[in-house]
Protein backbone atom coordinates (compact mmCIF):
# COMPACT_ATOMS: atom_id res chain seq x y z
CA UNK A 1 0.00 0.00 0.00
CA UNK A 2 1.06 3.30 -0.29
CA UNK A 3 -0.24 7.16 -1.09
CA UNK A 4 1.80 8.43 -4.32
CA UNK A 5 2.19 7.00 -7.80
CA UNK A 6 4.67 7.72 -10.30
CA UNK A 7 3.43 8.62 -13.32
CA UNK A 8 5.95 8.38 -16.22
CA UNK A 9 5.55 9.60 -19.82
CA UNK A 10 7.24 10.15 -22.90
CA UNK A 11 9.37 13.19 -21.95
CA UNK A 12 11.25 11.34 -19.09
CA UNK A 13 11.19 7.62 -19.39
CA UNK A 14 14.16 6.75 -17.47
CA UNK A 15 15.07 5.23 -14.38
CA UNK A 16 16.75 8.12 -13.63
CA UNK A 17 13.47 10.23 -14.26
CA UNK A 18 13.17 13.13 -11.32
CA UNK A 19 9.71 11.85 -9.82
CA UNK A 20 11.17 8.15 -9.76
CA UNK A 21 13.81 9.43 -7.62
CA UNK A 22 11.94 11.24 -5.29
CA UNK A 23 9.66 7.97 -4.63
CA UNK A 24 12.14 5.16 -4.86
CA UNK A 25 9.50 2.86 -3.43
CA UNK A 26 6.07 4.46 -5.11
CA UNK A 27 4.59 2.14 -7.55
CA UNK A 28 4.68 3.53 -11.34
CA UNK A 29 2.61 3.64 -14.60
CA UNK A 30 3.48 4.29 -18.29
CA UNK A 31 0.52 4.51 -21.04
CA UNK A 32 0.30 4.20 -24.54
CA UNK A 33 -1.55 7.05 -25.20
CA UNK A 34 -4.78 5.81 -27.12
CA UNK A 35 -6.80 8.52 -29.04
CA UNK A 36 -3.11 10.53 -29.70
CA UNK A 37 -1.66 7.19 -31.23
CA UNK A 38 -4.40 5.49 -33.04
CA UNK A 39 -4.44 9.65 -35.23
CA UNK A 40 -0.52 9.83 -35.25
CA UNK A 41 -0.06 6.28 -37.01
CA UNK A 42 3.44 6.47 -35.67
CA UNK A 43 5.81 3.55 -36.82
CA UNK A 44 6.46 0.41 -34.62
CA UNK A 45 10.35 1.81 -34.26
CA UNK A 46 9.22 4.34 -32.00
CA UNK A 47 6.78 2.70 -30.01
CA UNK A 48 9.27 0.05 -29.27
CA UNK A 49 11.93 2.18 -28.39
CA UNK A 50 9.31 3.91 -25.95
CA UNK A 51 8.68 0.32 -24.51
CA UNK A 52 11.85 -0.87 -23.87
CA UNK A 53 12.56 2.40 -22.33
CA UNK A 54 9.46 2.03 -20.06
CA UNK A 55 10.48 -1.47 -19.02
CA UNK A 56 13.69 -0.38 -17.87
CA UNK A 57 12.47 2.66 -16.30
CA UNK A 58 9.98 0.56 -13.77
CA UNK A 59 12.43 -2.35 -13.28
CA UNK A 60 12.84 -3.48 -10.02
CA UNK A 61 9.01 -1.73 -8.46
CA UNK A 62 5.53 -2.26 -8.64
CA UNK A 63 4.31 -1.43 -12.28
CA UNK A 64 2.32 -0.83 -15.13
CA UNK A 65 2.11 -0.62 -19.01
CA UNK A 66 -0.87 0.10 -20.42
CA UNK A 67 -2.70 1.00 -23.43
CA UNK A 68 -5.33 3.44 -23.35
CA UNK A 69 -6.73 7.17 -22.39
CA UNK A 70 -3.60 8.07 -20.41
CA UNK A 71 -5.89 10.44 -17.38
CA UNK A 72 -8.30 7.17 -16.89
CA UNK A 73 -5.54 5.10 -16.62
CA UNK A 74 -3.68 6.93 -14.28
CA UNK A 75 -6.83 7.56 -12.11
CA UNK A 76 -7.28 3.80 -12.30
CA UNK A 77 -3.76 2.71 -11.12
CA UNK A 78 -3.78 5.24 -8.43
CA UNK A 79 -7.48 3.95 -7.41
CA UNK A 80 -5.67 0.38 -7.18
CA UNK A 81 -2.54 1.14 -5.61
CA UNK A 82 -4.76 3.75 -2.94
CA UNK A 83 -2.63 6.23 -3.52
CA UNK A 84 -3.84 10.03 -3.48
CA UNK A 85 -0.87 11.98 -4.98
CA UNK A 86 0.64 11.62 -8.55
CA UNK A 87 4.39 12.29 -8.75
CA UNK A 88 5.43 13.50 -12.17
CA UNK A 89 8.14 15.39 -13.77
CA UNK A 90 6.94 18.36 -16.12
CA UNK A 91 7.23 18.76 -19.57
CA UNK A 92 6.47 22.09 -21.79
CA UNK A 93 4.12 19.67 -24.33
CA UNK A 94 0.46 21.37 -24.12
CA UNK A 95 -0.91 17.85 -23.95
CA UNK A 96 1.05 17.32 -20.71
CA UNK A 97 -0.25 20.51 -19.54
CA UNK A 98 -4.14 19.24 -20.52
CA UNK A 99 -3.92 16.18 -18.46
CA UNK A 100 -2.00 17.80 -15.41
CA UNK A 101 -5.03 19.29 -15.00
CA UNK A 102 -7.70 16.94 -15.78
CA UNK A 103 -5.89 14.41 -13.35
CA UNK A 104 -6.14 17.60 -10.50
CA UNK A 105 -9.93 17.83 -11.42
CA UNK A 106 -10.51 14.63 -10.76
CA UNK A 107 -9.23 15.17 -7.06
CA UNK A 108 -5.80 14.06 -7.45
CA UNK A 109 -3.02 16.00 -6.10
CA UNK A 110 -0.45 16.15 -8.95
CA UNK A 111 3.13 16.49 -7.28
CA UNK A 112 5.64 18.28 -10.29
CA UNK A 113 9.20 17.48 -10.46
CA UNK A 114 11.42 19.66 -12.42
CA UNK A 115 13.73 18.10 -15.33
CA UNK A 116 17.77 19.16 -14.07
CA UNK A 117 18.14 21.80 -16.02
CA UNK A 118 20.95 22.51 -19.17
CA UNK A 119 21.09 26.41 -18.41
CA UNK A 120 18.82 28.49 -16.28
CA UNK A 121 16.34 31.08 -18.21
CA UNK A 122 13.62 33.26 -17.29
CA UNK A 123 11.47 34.67 -19.68
CA UNK A 124 11.11 34.83 -23.67
CA UNK A 125 13.46 32.94 -25.57
CA UNK A 126 14.53 35.38 -28.59
CA UNK A 127 13.88 34.45 -32.25
CA UNK A 128 17.26 33.08 -33.27
CA UNK A 129 19.60 30.55 -32.04
CA UNK A 130 22.20 33.01 -32.05
CA UNK A 131 20.98 35.66 -29.50
CA UNK A 132 20.12 32.40 -27.22
CA UNK A 133 23.80 31.06 -27.41
CA UNK A 134 25.62 34.52 -27.04
CA UNK A 135 23.43 35.31 -23.70
CA UNK A 136 23.91 31.29 -22.63
CA UNK A 137 27.17 29.68 -24.06
CA UNK A 138 29.45 30.12 -20.91
CA UNK A 139 26.91 28.73 -18.71
CA UNK A 140 26.22 25.71 -21.17
CA UNK A 141 29.97 25.19 -21.07
CA UNK A 142 30.41 25.31 -17.01
CA UNK A 143 30.04 21.85 -16.48
CA UNK A 144 27.92 20.64 -12.91
CA UNK A 145 29.62 17.59 -12.43
CA UNK A 146 31.18 14.76 -13.93
CA UNK A 147 27.75 13.07 -15.84
CA UNK A 148 26.54 9.76 -15.11
CA UNK A 149 28.43 6.44 -14.56
CA UNK A 150 29.70 4.82 -17.97
CA UNK A 151 28.99 1.01 -18.12
CA UNK A 152 32.91 -0.80 -18.22
CA UNK A 153 34.14 -0.95 -21.73
CA UNK A 154 33.84 -4.81 -21.60
CA UNK A 155 30.32 -4.76 -21.03
CA UNK A 156 28.70 -4.54 -24.61
CA UNK A 157 25.31 -5.45 -26.69
CA UNK B 1 5.75 1.43 -47.35
CA UNK B 2 4.25 -2.34 -47.66
CA UNK B 3 2.18 -2.65 -44.77
CA UNK B 4 3.25 -6.49 -44.35
CA UNK B 5 3.68 -6.85 -40.01
CA UNK B 6 2.77 -10.19 -39.32
CA UNK B 7 -1.36 -11.01 -37.42
CA UNK B 8 -0.39 -12.04 -33.95
CA UNK B 9 -2.94 -12.91 -31.16
CA UNK B 10 -3.75 -10.10 -29.27
CA UNK B 11 -2.54 -10.91 -25.43
CA UNK B 12 -4.96 -8.67 -23.45
CA UNK B 13 -5.30 -8.48 -19.63
CA UNK B 14 -8.68 -7.25 -18.56
CA UNK B 15 -8.40 -5.10 -14.82
CA UNK B 16 -11.08 -5.28 -12.65
CA UNK B 17 -10.61 -1.90 -10.74
CA UNK B 18 -11.02 0.39 -13.84
CA UNK B 19 -13.46 3.46 -12.71
CA UNK B 20 -15.40 2.93 -15.68
CA UNK B 21 -16.35 -0.21 -17.52
CA UNK B 22 -13.87 -0.15 -20.72
CA UNK B 23 -11.60 -3.08 -20.27
CA UNK B 24 -7.84 -2.03 -19.60
CA UNK B 25 -5.20 -3.37 -21.34
CA UNK B 26 -1.93 -4.32 -19.16
CA UNK B 27 0.96 -4.71 -21.27
CA UNK B 28 3.71 -7.35 -20.34
CA UNK B 29 6.35 -7.36 -18.53
CA UNK B 30 8.08 -10.14 -18.50
CA UNK B 31 8.58 -11.33 -21.86
CA UNK B 32 12.36 -11.53 -21.68
CA UNK B 33 14.26 -11.72 -25.32
CA UNK B 34 13.89 -8.43 -27.69
CA UNK B 35 12.46 -10.81 -30.87
CA UNK B 36 9.86 -11.77 -28.63
CA UNK B 37 9.18 -8.17 -27.34
CA UNK B 38 8.85 -7.24 -30.63
CA UNK B 39 6.20 -10.14 -31.54
CA UNK B 40 3.99 -9.38 -28.13
CA UNK B 41 3.94 -6.06 -28.96
CA UNK B 42 3.05 -6.20 -32.32
CA UNK B 43 0.02 -7.57 -31.39
CA UNK B 44 -0.40 -5.63 -28.06
CA UNK B 45 -0.26 -2.39 -29.53
CA UNK B 46 -2.37 -3.72 -32.85
CA UNK B 47 -3.83 -0.40 -34.78
CA UNK B 48 -1.68 1.83 -32.97
CA UNK B 49 1.35 2.33 -35.23
CA UNK B 50 1.74 1.84 -39.29
CA UNK B 51 4.03 -0.37 -41.13
CA UNK B 52 6.03 -3.30 -40.49
CA UNK B 53 6.61 -4.60 -36.80
CA UNK B 54 9.94 -4.38 -37.19
CA UNK B 55 12.31 -2.73 -34.35
CA UNK B 56 15.04 -0.42 -35.08
CA UNK B 57 18.56 -1.56 -34.11
CA UNK B 58 18.94 1.34 -32.12
CA UNK B 59 17.84 0.11 -28.81
CA UNK B 60 15.62 2.05 -26.14
CA UNK B 61 16.54 2.15 -22.53
CA UNK B 62 19.02 3.63 -20.20
CA UNK B 63 21.56 1.17 -20.09
CA UNK B 64 21.56 1.56 -24.36
CA UNK B 65 22.01 5.16 -23.78
CA UNK B 66 24.73 4.71 -21.37
CA UNK B 67 26.71 2.44 -23.81
CA UNK B 68 25.78 5.19 -26.93
CA UNK B 69 27.37 7.80 -24.71
CA UNK B 70 30.66 5.79 -23.78
CA UNK B 71 31.02 5.02 -27.48
CA UNK B 72 31.17 8.57 -28.60
CA UNK B 73 33.94 10.29 -29.33
CA UNK B 74 33.74 13.90 -29.11
CA UNK B 75 37.14 14.13 -30.87
CA UNK B 76 37.00 15.46 -34.33
CA UNK B 77 33.02 16.22 -33.92
CA UNK B 78 33.47 19.75 -35.38
CA UNK B 79 35.50 18.45 -38.24
CA UNK B 80 33.14 15.62 -39.17
CA UNK B 81 29.65 16.29 -37.90
CA UNK B 82 28.41 17.54 -40.96
CA UNK B 83 29.47 14.46 -42.83
CA UNK B 84 27.18 11.89 -43.59
CA UNK B 85 29.78 9.37 -44.39
CA UNK B 86 32.24 9.77 -41.53
CA UNK B 87 29.21 9.66 -38.91
CA UNK B 88 31.38 12.30 -36.71
CA UNK B 89 27.98 12.58 -34.98
CA UNK B 90 26.84 10.85 -31.16
CA UNK B 91 23.23 9.52 -32.78
CA UNK B 92 22.25 10.07 -28.79
CA UNK B 93 19.03 11.97 -29.80
CA UNK B 94 16.81 9.22 -29.44
CA UNK B 95 17.42 9.07 -25.68
CA UNK B 96 17.57 13.06 -24.91
CA UNK B 97 14.19 13.36 -26.77
CA UNK B 98 12.57 11.09 -24.09
CA UNK B 99 14.71 12.24 -21.53
CA UNK B 100 16.08 8.81 -20.89
CA UNK B 101 19.80 10.58 -21.21
CA UNK B 102 19.46 14.69 -20.02
CA UNK B 103 21.51 17.70 -21.90
CA UNK B 104 23.04 18.25 -18.53
CA UNK B 105 24.02 14.44 -18.17
CA UNK B 106 25.61 14.57 -21.71
CA UNK B 107 27.15 17.85 -21.46
CA UNK B 108 28.80 17.16 -18.26
CA UNK B 109 30.02 13.65 -19.76
CA UNK B 110 31.31 15.13 -22.84
CA UNK B 111 33.41 18.38 -20.84
CA UNK B 112 34.46 15.93 -17.93
CA UNK B 113 35.89 13.08 -20.39
CA UNK B 114 37.24 15.40 -23.66
CA UNK B 115 37.96 18.47 -21.59
CA UNK B 116 37.30 22.14 -23.40
CA UNK B 117 38.31 22.21 -27.05
CA UNK B 118 36.90 23.49 -30.16
CA UNK B 119 35.18 19.98 -30.74
CA UNK B 120 33.35 19.50 -27.69
CA UNK B 121 32.49 23.17 -27.44
CA UNK B 122 30.83 22.64 -30.90
CA UNK B 123 28.94 19.51 -29.61
CA UNK B 124 27.47 22.09 -26.86
CA UNK B 125 26.32 24.25 -28.81
CA UNK B 126 24.73 21.68 -30.44
CA UNK B 127 22.93 20.19 -27.38
CA UNK B 128 21.64 24.09 -26.92
CA UNK B 129 19.79 24.20 -29.99
CA UNK B 130 17.59 21.88 -28.20
CA UNK B 131 17.40 23.27 -25.66
CA UNK B 132 16.33 26.91 -27.47
CA UNK B 133 13.77 25.00 -29.62
CA UNK B 134 11.95 23.03 -26.41
CA UNK B 135 11.82 26.84 -24.95
CA UNK B 136 10.32 28.34 -28.13
CA UNK B 137 7.98 25.22 -27.62
CA UNK B 138 7.04 26.22 -23.63
CA UNK B 139 6.53 29.56 -24.68
CA UNK B 140 4.38 29.03 -28.06
CA UNK B 141 2.76 25.55 -27.74
CA UNK B 142 0.80 24.08 -30.66
CA UNK B 143 1.57 27.32 -32.48
CA UNK B 144 4.62 26.21 -33.55
CA UNK B 145 2.80 24.29 -35.61
CA UNK B 146 1.67 27.25 -38.04
CA UNK B 147 4.25 29.59 -39.72
CA UNK B 148 6.02 31.69 -37.22
CA UNK B 149 6.82 34.41 -39.30
CA UNK B 150 6.19 35.11 -43.20
CA UNK B 151 8.49 33.07 -45.61
CA UNK B 152 11.40 35.30 -46.60
CA UNK B 153 11.12 33.98 -49.94
CA UNK B 154 8.66 31.47 -51.19
CA UNK B 155 9.97 28.32 -54.15
CA UNK B 156 7.99 28.97 -57.32
CA UNK B 157 7.33 25.43 -57.43
CA UNK B 158 3.63 24.54 -57.28
CA UNK B 159 2.29 23.64 -54.48
CA UNK B 160 1.72 20.00 -53.96
CA UNK B 161 1.19 16.97 -52.13
CA UNK B 162 3.79 14.86 -51.19
CA UNK B 163 4.42 12.50 -53.89
CA UNK B 164 4.14 8.67 -53.50
CA UNK B 165 8.04 8.19 -54.59
CA UNK B 166 9.01 10.45 -51.12
CA UNK B 167 6.94 7.48 -48.82
CA UNK B 168 8.69 4.86 -51.44
CA UNK B 169 12.12 6.16 -51.18
CA UNK B 170 12.43 5.91 -54.62
CA UNK B 171 12.61 9.80 -56.20
CA UNK B 172 15.79 8.16 -58.17
CA UNK B 173 17.86 10.59 -56.54
CA UNK B 174 20.53 8.42 -54.35
CA UNK B 175 21.08 11.14 -51.75
CA UNK B 176 17.47 11.51 -51.18
CA UNK B 177 16.56 7.98 -51.79
CA UNK B 178 19.32 6.80 -49.30
CA UNK B 179 18.75 9.44 -46.35
CA UNK B 180 14.67 8.60 -46.68
CA UNK B 181 15.90 4.60 -46.88
CA UNK B 182 17.59 4.95 -43.20
CA UNK B 183 14.59 7.25 -41.84
CA UNK B 184 12.20 4.49 -42.52
CA UNK B 185 14.63 1.46 -41.48
CA UNK B 186 16.60 2.47 -38.32
CA UNK B 187 14.27 5.98 -37.33
CA UNK B 188 17.46 7.88 -37.44
CA UNK B 189 18.57 9.88 -40.43
CA UNK B 190 21.96 12.46 -40.11
CA UNK B 191 21.18 16.04 -39.34
CA UNK B 192 23.00 17.33 -42.93
CA UNK B 193 20.92 14.89 -44.58
CA UNK B 194 17.60 15.57 -42.61
CA UNK B 195 18.25 19.54 -44.31
CA UNK B 196 18.86 18.58 -47.71
CA UNK B 197 15.49 16.28 -47.54
CA UNK B 198 14.01 19.15 -45.99
CA UNK B 199 15.00 21.68 -48.41
CA UNK B 200 14.51 19.00 -51.34
CA UNK B 201 10.64 18.83 -50.14
CA UNK B 202 9.82 22.46 -49.60
CA UNK B 203 12.02 24.26 -52.23
CA UNK B 204 12.27 21.96 -55.22
CA UNK B 205 8.95 19.76 -54.70
CA UNK B 206 6.67 22.70 -53.43
CA UNK B 207 5.26 20.48 -50.51
CA UNK B 208 3.89 22.20 -47.01
CA UNK B 209 6.19 22.17 -44.48
CA UNK B 210 4.08 20.39 -42.19
CA UNK B 211 3.61 17.37 -44.83
CA UNK B 212 7.41 17.25 -44.42
CA UNK B 213 7.39 17.47 -40.26
CA UNK B 214 4.94 14.82 -40.72
CA UNK B 215 6.37 12.20 -42.22
CA UNK B 216 9.77 12.69 -40.64
CA UNK B 217 7.56 12.84 -36.90
CA UNK B 218 5.94 9.75 -37.81
CA UNK B 219 9.58 7.63 -38.66
CA UNK B 220 11.86 9.29 -36.21
CA UNK B 221 12.93 7.63 -32.93
CA UNK B 222 13.59 11.44 -32.14
CA UNK B 223 11.12 12.92 -33.56
CA UNK B 224 10.06 15.73 -31.20
CA UNK B 225 7.24 18.46 -32.17
CA UNK B 226 9.49 21.32 -31.28
CA UNK B 227 13.25 19.84 -32.67
CA UNK B 228 11.26 18.48 -36.00
CA UNK B 229 9.42 21.28 -36.92
CA UNK B 230 11.00 24.40 -35.94
CA UNK B 231 13.61 23.21 -38.01
CA UNK B 232 11.77 22.69 -40.87
CA UNK B 233 10.47 26.24 -40.13
CA UNK B 234 14.13 27.17 -40.16
CA UNK B 235 14.44 25.40 -43.33
CA UNK B 236 11.65 27.14 -45.15
CA UNK B 237 12.49 30.74 -43.56
CA UNK B 238 9.50 30.71 -41.49
CA UNK B 239 11.26 31.01 -38.46
CA UNK B 240 15.38 31.72 -39.65
CA UNK B 241 16.02 34.92 -42.12
CA UNK B 242 16.51 33.26 -45.40
CA UNK B 243 15.71 29.31 -46.87
CA UNK B 244 18.33 27.28 -46.63
CA UNK B 245 19.34 25.77 -50.21
CA UNK B 246 22.32 23.65 -51.11
CA UNK B 247 23.49 22.04 -54.94
CA UNK B 248 25.16 19.12 -55.70
CA UNK B 249 28.59 20.07 -55.11
CA UNK B 250 27.72 20.31 -50.93
CA UNK B 251 26.32 16.84 -51.09
CA UNK B 252 29.65 15.26 -52.98
CA UNK B 253 31.36 17.09 -50.31
CA UNK B 254 29.46 15.92 -47.08
CA UNK B 255 29.17 12.15 -48.34
CA UNK B 256 32.82 11.40 -49.80
CA UNK B 257 31.06 11.39 -52.99
CA UNK B 258 29.27 8.15 -52.38
CA UNK B 259 25.77 9.32 -53.72
CA UNK B 260 26.89 10.59 -56.28
CA UNK B 261 29.21 7.75 -57.93
CA UNK B 262 25.82 5.54 -57.94
CA UNK B 263 23.31 8.02 -59.01
CA UNK B 264 21.93 7.69 -62.44
CA UNK B 265 21.46 11.14 -62.58
CA UNK B 266 24.79 12.30 -62.04
CA UNK B 267 25.70 12.39 -65.49
CA UNK B 268 22.87 14.42 -66.09
CA UNK B 269 19.75 16.12 -64.72
CA UNK B 270 20.32 16.39 -61.26
CA UNK B 271 18.17 18.89 -59.77
CA UNK B 272 20.97 19.83 -57.49
CA UNK B 273 23.90 20.07 -59.99
CA UNK B 274 24.08 23.87 -59.93
CA UNK B 275 25.61 27.15 -58.56
CA UNK B 276 23.82 28.74 -55.46
CA UNK B 277 23.04 31.92 -57.94
CA UNK B 278 21.82 29.79 -60.48
CA UNK B 279 19.53 27.74 -57.67
CA UNK B 280 18.23 31.01 -56.34
CA UNK B 281 16.91 32.14 -59.35
CA UNK B 282 15.77 29.04 -60.58
CA UNK B 283 13.88 27.88 -57.12
CA UNK B 284 12.98 31.40 -56.04
CA UNK B 285 13.32 33.96 -58.88
CA UNK B 286 15.67 35.92 -57.15
CA UNK B 287 19.25 36.32 -56.80
CA UNK B 288 21.48 35.23 -54.11
CA UNK B 289 21.97 38.16 -52.49
CA UNK B 290 18.65 38.84 -52.31
CA UNK B 291 17.58 35.09 -50.80
CA UNK B 292 20.58 35.64 -48.02
CA UNK B 293 18.92 38.90 -47.44
CA UNK B 294 22.32 40.95 -48.11
CA UNK B 295 20.08 43.19 -50.76
C1 LIG C 1 14.28 18.92 -40.89
C2 LIG C 1 14.88 18.58 -39.56
C3 LIG C 1 14.13 17.88 -38.62
C4 LIG C 1 14.67 17.55 -37.37
N1 LIG C 1 13.89 16.87 -36.45
C5 LIG C 1 14.40 16.57 -35.23
C6 LIG C 1 13.61 15.88 -34.26
O1 LIG C 1 12.44 15.55 -34.49
N2 LIG C 1 14.19 15.60 -33.06
C7 LIG C 1 15.48 15.95 -32.77
O2 LIG C 1 15.93 15.65 -31.67
N3 LIG C 1 16.23 16.62 -33.66
C8 LIG C 1 15.74 16.95 -34.88
N4 LIG C 1 16.52 17.63 -35.77
C9 LIG C 1 17.85 18.12 -35.35
C10 LIG C 1 19.02 17.18 -35.66
O3 LIG C 1 18.98 16.76 -36.98
C11 LIG C 1 19.07 15.96 -34.74
O4 LIG C 1 18.95 16.35 -33.39
C12 LIG C 1 20.39 15.22 -34.90
O5 LIG C 1 20.53 14.81 -36.23
C13 LIG C 1 20.43 14.03 -33.97
O6 LIG C 1 21.56 13.25 -34.24
P1 LIG C 1 22.74 13.06 -33.20
O7 LIG C 1 22.22 12.74 -31.85
O8 LIG C 1 23.68 12.07 -33.80
O9 LIG C 1 23.35 14.54 -33.19
P2 LIG C 1 24.69 15.12 -32.57
O10 LIG C 1 25.35 15.93 -33.64
O11 LIG C 1 25.51 14.08 -31.92
O12 LIG C 1 24.14 16.16 -31.49
C14 LIG C 1 23.97 15.86 -30.13
C15 LIG C 1 22.58 16.26 -29.68
O13 LIG C 1 22.35 17.64 -29.83
C16 LIG C 1 21.00 17.89 -30.20
N5 LIG C 1 20.99 18.55 -31.52
C17 LIG C 1 21.97 18.55 -32.44
N6 LIG C 1 21.63 19.31 -33.49
C18 LIG C 1 20.39 19.76 -33.26
C19 LIG C 1 19.49 20.59 -33.97
N7 LIG C 1 19.80 21.14 -35.14
N8 LIG C 1 18.29 20.84 -33.42
C20 LIG C 1 17.96 20.31 -32.22
N9 LIG C 1 18.77 19.54 -31.49
C21 LIG C 1 19.97 19.26 -32.01
C22 LIG C 1 20.32 16.55 -30.29
O14 LIG C 1 19.63 16.29 -29.10
C23 LIG C 1 21.47 15.60 -30.48
O15 LIG C 1 21.22 14.31 -30.01
C24 LIG C 1 16.00 17.96 -37.04
C25 LIG C 1 16.75 18.65 -38.00
C26 LIG C 1 16.21 18.95 -39.23
C27 LIG C 1 17.05 19.71 -40.23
Amino acid sequence: MSSAIVWLHGDSLSPTDPALLANPAAPAIFVFDEPFLAAAQLSFKRLFFLYECALEAIAGRTGSIRRGVVVEEVRAFAAEQQATAVHVTASVAPRFRQYVAELRAAGLQVVMHEPPAFVTWRGEPPRRFSAFWRRVAAEALRPTGTGPVLPAEHEVE
Amino acid sequence: MAATWPVLPQLVVYSKETLNDEPTMQLRTDVTTRAEQVAYLAGALDGLYAGPAIPSPIRGGRRAALRRLRAFDARGYARTRNDVAKRGVSVLSPYLRHGVLTLAEVRDSILSRFGHTPDTEKFVNELAWRAFWQLVYAQLGDRIQHDLEPAKHRSRAPRRQLPPEVAAASTGLVCIDESLRELYTTGYMHNHARMWVAAYLQHWLGVDWREGAELFYRHLLDGDPASNSLSWQWVGSTFSHKPYIFNRHNVERFSDGAFCARCPLAAGGCPFDDSYENLAQRLFGVSLAELEGRR
